[in-house]
């Protein structure tokens, strides 16, 4: 039975700090994350949560920030009572030069077997992370309609 | 569906006829796949072709074929050591989402721990970064890129 987890790689022509600054800000986030704060102060053992339209959807702590290498935090999802159920996830962020490019490796992993959690950040990161890379390379964003993903809750 | 399995989805601002046209287009496949061009007539049962600098790299036949909605075709690499592997099967699924395009690649029938499947997920996420990025900015990503993945293959 494979590990439950999810794994995204992609490629942005862009630099490491500025990749860094895009996972980390809010007034960046809002703009490829369909209007969500990412908030914390990013040290170790600080609160982490996510804010969309000023509500919080997901809480956690910061596990490591190792500036402009590797972020991890944790990741306990609070809108849906289902979600809300399982222990805490952890998402962890990889930042690779790669000549004019990053390679941003995303690891969502630590899920309880069976988790309706999974389904649902399988279909978000894709979305997120290609609307990431297109504001960091062209400029704008994606606007890809959030009731497109067909994540199970979300209209 | 058979396993192992690579699926790898991404969007693009783009229009559905554009990315078809990308995928199945010689001269531009060859700039974001890092000097592969592409041939075929693409109906189904013909064959394509993938070369660089006119050495085949993968062929195959054409499986399905609904433009600009859905693509079907086997895979077999010209590289000796996968040419022992199975032939496997490359699905691209296009579809509108608002003013974006959503692409999901699933490449499967592909053998457990094969050289194969170790190239094509080093491989996808790269060729789909710089098939968006052309697409979306004018520019491939860089053909270096590629040399990286091809290099720690030697």
């Amino acid at each position: 039975m494979p590990k439950p987890e999810f794994i995204y790689v992609v490629y942005i022509e862009t630099t490491p700090e500025k990749l860094w600054e895009a996972l980390t800000s809010s007034e960046f986030s809002k703009r490829y994350w369909w209007n969500t704060e990412v908030k914390s102060d990013w040290k170790v053992g600080s609160p982490f949560a996510l804010v969309m339209n000023g509500a919080p959807t997901d809480v956690g702590e910061v596990l490591e920030v190792d500036r402009p290498r590797r972020l991890s935090y944790t990741f306990h999802h609070v809108t849906s009572e289902v979600a809300r159920r399982e222990r805490p996830s952890k998402v962890v962020f990889n930042l690779e030069p790669h000549g004019k490019l990053v390679k941003l490796t995303l690891t969502h992993e630590d899920f309880e077997a069976g988790s309706k959690l999974l389904d649902g950040i399988s279909k978000g990161w894709p979305a997120i992370l290609s609307s990431l890379k297109s504001l960091l390379e062209s400029g704008t964003a994606l606007d890809v309609p959030l009731s497109a993903l067909g994540i199970e809750g979300i209209e | 569906m058979s396993k192992p399995e690579f699926v790898y989805i991404t969007y693009i601002e783009t229009t559905p006829e554009q990315l078809w046209h990308a995928l199945t287009d010689g001269d531009f496949h060859e700039r974001y796949w890092f000097g592969h061009r592409v041939a075929s007539d693409w109906k189904v049962g013909s064959p394509y072709r993938f070369a660089k600098q006119g050495s085949p790299s993968v062929e195959g036949k054409v499986l399905e074929s609904e433009p600009p909605k859905r693509l079907v075709y086997t895979w077999d690499s010209c590289s000796p050591e996968a040419r022992k592997e199975r032939t496997s099967r490359v699905a691209f699924d296009i579809e509108p989402r608002g003013t974006v395009v959503k692409l999901t690649v699933t490449h499967d029938n592909l053998d457990e721990g094969g050289k194969t499947l170790r190239d094509i997920s080093g491989g996808w996420p790269m060729v789909i970064a710089s098939l968006k990025s052309l697409l979306e900015t004018g520019r491939p990503l860089p053909a270096e890129l590629a040399l990286t993945q091809e290099t720690s293959d030697a």
